[in-house]
């Protein structure tokens, strides 16, 4: 317990320290402690649907893979804001084709293309996610994320915190990603507290910042104490949450740095696990057929604690059993 | 759900929909002035976009709203000025280079944002100015005497805008040169200038609207605006053309969006239903449009380029 | 007051203006007459600064003038109405008439002392029109009063009118002439541009005739005759009625009962016509444009669908058919919008010939088109109507409006349709080519044709028609005989007297 403790706050202070410098010099910061494992150059494109650093989904890969790139000898390409699939699938298509070593298409919505692409490039290997499916092709990896685990976590210590027992969740469209988190975070709060009202608005954009700020505004005066959200529009709502003073807690990567004052938690993806696997993978010779998850066991899901918030004390013991309860296996989320 | 009819459900209902309306209604006005003297801009959501970075950029590193306003304003005169050379001086195909401003704007602030700035820093937003005695009214004040500046310059561009095109010169010139350019031109009327002055106002209006947008939420990404361009030119189609209409339309548009947004809020709508109530203010929209479209005409020589014989 | 000397203008591959001069004095009506194309238009468009001479020079009060924009002619005292009316449609009469000019409030609008100004002119010229009210909302001849208020009101000293006469009718016509001769009268100089021969002896003090872009001949309007001032326009004596046995018309061929069709912007167009024309006769409608004779063709021909009634064509109903089963059951069509509607400018002539009968097996061999039986086909019409054109395979936007009239009649009568709906066969057609339409079309008549033939020009009516229909917001208001009955006459019904008070009008 007290080993899993002090285990997450060194992860959450280098997150920070990661997430403060940003960018390239993340390298920097990890070379001396990382050996290189191989001299030849591995080659990695990523293809994603958003920015790559719009604090969510797409930042959570670039930030694993510059953790990485200072551990050993990789050359990484970003092609991001591919929202429209046809524009990705040529992108991917095209790092293949440029004989790339491994081809990540980081977005599920990227799945029907990759299937048909993957058999024109027997040799190159691509991995794909968040999802389970890896299409039965010899090259092809699939990666997702538990992050209902984390999300229950968050629902624990939403509504620890809570003093109103009204808790707004600002979501996207109720699909993959951001639903698994939702689900956990109301099953968290119900189990902390059962008699909580947790006030969940899917507002049917990804993109649509000023609805999502009008959406937190709403759960704010229905009562709301604490928010959370899962998308890259939730910047507006977090913009809402500082605003008004209101407790945040973020998911798919650190969001600490928007809106320090009210930022409880994230939850934080570390690809870096599934991603050294899989390029171990590649250089041996196996260029897929294998489906990663990182959750909160594997390290792979990580609770970042924004240390700048005067969190009671009390509170943050019960995200730590829920931490450990999964962990262990005595709390089953989701299924 | 008995939530609902709480006066503090209401008035956060409509101080909502007012918040939601007010970066269409500049836009919208703003492109209104460009169709009444007969110029259709599609570019509108690319002017709104880089107004909103550069309102954003400049409040981050100044601290100060109305420098990031004056920006907004200064980049929406260069790019009316822009897409009044090609759709003016040049006479490109309106829809064409429209769609050409709003790409360039789409993709150059994302890129000066993450060239310059990286990762979405919060920043200061407007002050809020309650009107005096106004804002002490019960319900009313504070549904709408109690907002950020911004609101009330926005809502001000209406009357401005009417006073502006019925009752002086230049409004009665941009009628004309809207509807019978060839006319306007035999009498002497600069069809060239007037468009160009239209244009201006409208971009200017956009580079506000982008900006104020930006400094609400206090917030830029790429893609902010998420189509609210778009919306703007459907709104003043809406609003057959005129400041009224178009004002209604914007509140319209603001107002469902809001009240289905209590109605998730309260429960009353189902979540299994989010995604599709989440299309109502399209659909509202569009149906009133069609009831509204059929009733008045477009400026005449909307969408086309002016010349005089030789 | 105005001097041209050797004007000479050229566009591309023509000569508008060749070496022209032309003067008027003040308190006269110097009319300029000429066919389409004879450059009468283009002379005026240099005077009033909307192009420039290449050669020769202008002057004005004795001072040579030299301007390169409408606003810069309105300054010196030049007024200019335009054939097609140069109104702002959605703006007031008083918003059209301050249009670019100073107001006294500065930025703001001074539409009260405007609309007071435009009261007081309107009543020294009997100009009278509301200047509150919208302009579309005016009748054409209202509106043509509003493009005269808006010269007067800027004080022009030269007025230039520009086909006045075109829209009107015959009472609007006499009105207008009233009008302008005050303004003669208070030593303004009038220029009258025209082709109507009758009008141009009514109105002028001195006629410049133009042809080519050259003047044949400056005479003053005493002595001038119909019949010299058309020989002047087209270089040889002219027939102005057509000769021809008289009609012998059958039975009906073109039967139409109840008919209502609806306008595009709502409202009915056609309220209840009822009308029969024989085979071997010609039914002129005549009308004020706008007064549903546009939608009545269009309906028979197929291309609108009526709200009730039926259309017979020798007795085969055709109401809900196809335009090309009304075709199949005998009629042929010319319509008004001859480039829009009659036939594709970039298209060749031999394509334009071959539009209707794209479906003909005589023109396909294996499925696919026979070019040489086509090419026949089409010379031999294009022999047969004289159409003027340098090879069949010119497209036919290079030709001239009667060229390419003459080639939709070619092609319409080829077939030798059971009936022939006609719209405004000669408008914007040189006389020459009229007359041969006029000749082409009796003949037709005498073939058992039966002939709708819609017109606003009255000469053409009582010209060519057997018996003449005149319509009237979208009602028929009776039908009467031309060789009996007069203009003001059927002017009188066209404005909405019912026939018999009209026919009991002295004449």
């Amino acid at each position: 317990m007290r080993r899993t403790y002090t285990w997450l706050v060194l992860l959450a202070a280098f997150a920070l320290v990661v997430a403060a410098c940003g960018g390239d010099d993340n390298a920097e910061a990890t070379t001396t402690t990382s050996t290189p494992v191989t001299t030849e150059t591995f080659r990695i494109a990523v293809v994603a649907p958003s920015a790559a650093n719009d604090l969510a989904f797409t930042q959570s890969m670039i930030d694993s893979l510059n953790v990485i790139d200072g551990e050993m000898d990789l050359e990484i390409a970003v092609t991001d804001g591919m929202f429209v699939v046809e524009d990705a699938a040529a992108a991917i298509r095209d790092y293949a084709d440029k004989g790339y070593d491994l081809v990540i298409a980081h977005g599920s919505q990227y799945g029907g293309s990759l299937a048909e692409i993957a058999p024109d490039f027997p040799d190159t290997s691509f991995a794909w996610g968040t999802a389970a499916e890896t299409f039965g092709l010899p090259n092809v990896y699939s990666y997702q994320a538990a992050s209902d685990q984390g999300g229950y976590v968050m629902g624990v210590l939403a509504a620890a915190l809570s003093k109103t027992g009204t808790l707004g969740v600002v979501g996207p469209v109720e699909v993959g990603d951001a639903k698994l988190y939702v689900d956990g975070f109301a099953a968290g709060a119900k189990a902390e507290d059962p008699a909580i009202d947790v006030k969940i608005v899917y507002t049917g954009s990804f993109s649509d910042v000023a609805l999502a700020s009008e959406t937190a505004q709403a759960h704010v005066t229905a009562g709301a104490d604490v928010l959370t959200g899962s998308a890259q529009m939730v910047v507006g709502a977090i913009g809402v949450a500082s605003t008004e003073g209101v407790a945040w807690f973020g998911t798919q990567a650190n969001q600490t740095q928007i809106a320090p004052d009210v930022v409880v938690a994230s939850q934080v993806y570390h690809w870096e696990g599934v991603l050294r696997e899989i390029i171990a993978g590649v250089q041996s010779g196996t260029l897929g057929g294998e489906a990663y998850t990182i959750d909160l066991a594997n390290g792979g899901e990580v609770i970042e604690y924004n240390p700048g918030y005067d969190l009671p004390a009390d509170v943050k013991a019960k995200g730590d059993a829920a931490v450990a309860g999964i962990i262990d296996g005595s709390i089953v989320v989701g299924g | 759900m008995s939530g609902l009819f709480t006066e503090a459900v209401l008035v956060a209902t409509i101080a909502g929909g007012i918040r939601l309306a007010v970066p269409l209604l500049f836009a919208s006005i703003g492109e209104m002035f460009g169709q009444r003297s007969g110029v259709l801009n599609l570019g509108v959501d690319g002017v709104m976009l880089l107004g909103a970075f550069g309102g954003y950029y400049t409040v981050l590193k100044t601290d100060n709203v109305w420098f990031g306003l004056l920006v907004g304003v200064g980049i929406g005169v260069v790019l009316g000025l822009v897409t009044a050379v090609m759709s003016v001086t040049l006479k490109a195909e309106q829809g064409i280079s429209g769609i050409g401003v709003f790409l360039f704007g789409l993709g150059f602030s994302d890129l000066l944002f993450q060239m310059w700035v990286g990762t979405p820093l919060p920043i200061q937003a407007f002050p809020k100015v309650e009107i005096p005695g106004l804002s002490n009214i019960p319900f009313l004040g504070e549904t709408l005497f109690s907002h950020s500046a911004v609101v009330y310059i926005a809502f001000a561009m209406v009357p401005l805008s009417m006073f502006i095109i019925n009752q002086t010169n230049f409004g009665m010139k941009i009628r004309a040169v809207g509807e019978n350019p060839e006319a306007a031109d035999s009498l002497g009327v600069s069809v060239a200038g007037i468009r160009y002055a239209t244009l201006i106002i409208g971009g200017t209006l956009a580079g506000v609207a982008g900006a104020a947008l930006a400094i609400d939420l206090k917030i830029f990404q790429s893609n902010l605006t998420n189509a609210a361009g778009f919306i703007a030119i459907a709104l003043v189609y809406f609003g057959a053309w005129r400041p009224l209409g178009v004002m209604g339309g914007a509140l319209l548009y603001g107002f469902v969006n809001s009240i289905v947004l209590q109605l998730k809020t309260q429960g009353i709508i189902p979540r299994s239903w989010s995604d599709i109530a989440a299309m109502a203010p399209a659909v509202v929209t569009i149906l009133a449009l069609v009831v509204v479209a059929h009733r008045f005409k477009p400026p005449a020589a909307l969408t086309k380029p002016f010349e005089r014989a030789r | 007051m105005l001097e041209m000397r050797g004007i000479t203008k050229r566009f591309p591959g023509v000569i508008a203006c060749d070496d022209v001069s032309f003067e008027v004095y003040p308190g006269e009506v110097h009319t300029l007459l000429g066919e389409n194309g004879a450059g009468k238009s283009t002379l005026m468009k240099i005077v009033y600064g909307l192009y420039r001479a290449d050669e020769g020079e202008v002057f004005l009060n004795g001072e040579p003038l030299r301007i390169t924009s409408p606003n810069q002619a309105i300054s010196h005292g030049i007024g200019m109405i335009h054939q097609h009316f140069m109104l702002v449609p959605t703006l007031t009469v008083a918003e059209n008439v301050a249009l670019g000019l100073k107001s006294s409030r500065g930025a703001l609008t001074d539409l009260d002392s405007v609309s007071a100004r435009i009261v007081e002119l309107g009543e020294t010229y009997g100009l009278r029109v509301d200047p509150s009210t919208p302009v579309w909302q005016l009748s054409v001849g209202e509106q043509q009063r509003v493009e005269i208020i808006k010269a007067l009101y800027r004080d022009a000293k030269l007025l230039i009118l520009d086909e006045p006469t075109a829209v009107l009718t015959p009472q609007e016509v006499d009105q207008l002439f009233v009008t302008l001769r005050t303004l003669t009268a208070g030593g303004r100089g009038l220029i009258f541009i025209s082709h109507k021969l009758h009008e141009v002896l009514s109105l002028s003090t001195r006629i410049t005739v133009l042809r080519n872009g050259r003047v044949t001949g400056s005479i003053p309007v005493e002595g001038a005759t119909r019949d010299s001032l058309a020989q002047m326009m087209v270089g040889r004596a002219v027939k102005f009625a057509p000769d021809g046995a008289d009609a012998k018309p059958t039975d009906v061929a073109l039967e139409i009962r109840g008919l209502r069709v609806l306008r595009d912007r709502g409202g009915e167009g056609v309220c209840g016509v009822d009308l029969d024309v024989r085979a071997g006769e010609i039914m002129g409608v005549a009308g004020v444009s706008g007064n549903g004779q546009m939608l009545l063709a269009e309906t028979i021909a197929g291309l609108r669908t009526p709200t009730a009634g039926s259309i017979k064509i020798v007795g085969t109903e055709v109401v809900g058919m196809p335009p090309k089963g009304v075709r199949d059951a005998g009629l042929a069509y010319v319509p008004e919008e001859r480039m829009k509607d009659g036939a594709i400018g970039d298209f060749t002539v031999s394509e334009n010939i071959l539009l209707i009968d794209h479906n003909d097996p005589r023109y396909l061999k294996h499925g696919m088109f026979d070019f040489e039986a086509i090419r026949k086909h089409a010379q031999r019409l294009v022999d047969e109507y004289t159409v003027k054109t340098p090879t069949l395979d010119t497209p036919v936007r290079n030709l001239s409006g009667g060229n390419i009239q003459k080639m939709i009649i070619a092609r319409e009568l080829s077939g030798t349709p059971e009936v022939l709906v006609v719209a405004q066969p000669t408008r914007g057609v040189d006389i020459g080519a009229a007359e041969y339409i006029h000749t082409r079309l009796i003949g037709q008549r005498d073939q058992a044709t039966a002939i709708l033939m819609i017109s606003e020009d009255l000469d053409e009516i009582f010209g060519v028609s057997d018996r003449v229909a005149v319509m009237y917001e979208g009602q028929i208001m009776g039908i009467v005989d031309p060789n009996t009955a007069t203009r003001e006459q059927v002017g009188l019904m066209m404005a909405g007297v019912a026939q018999d008070e009209a026919l009991s009008q002295p004449t």
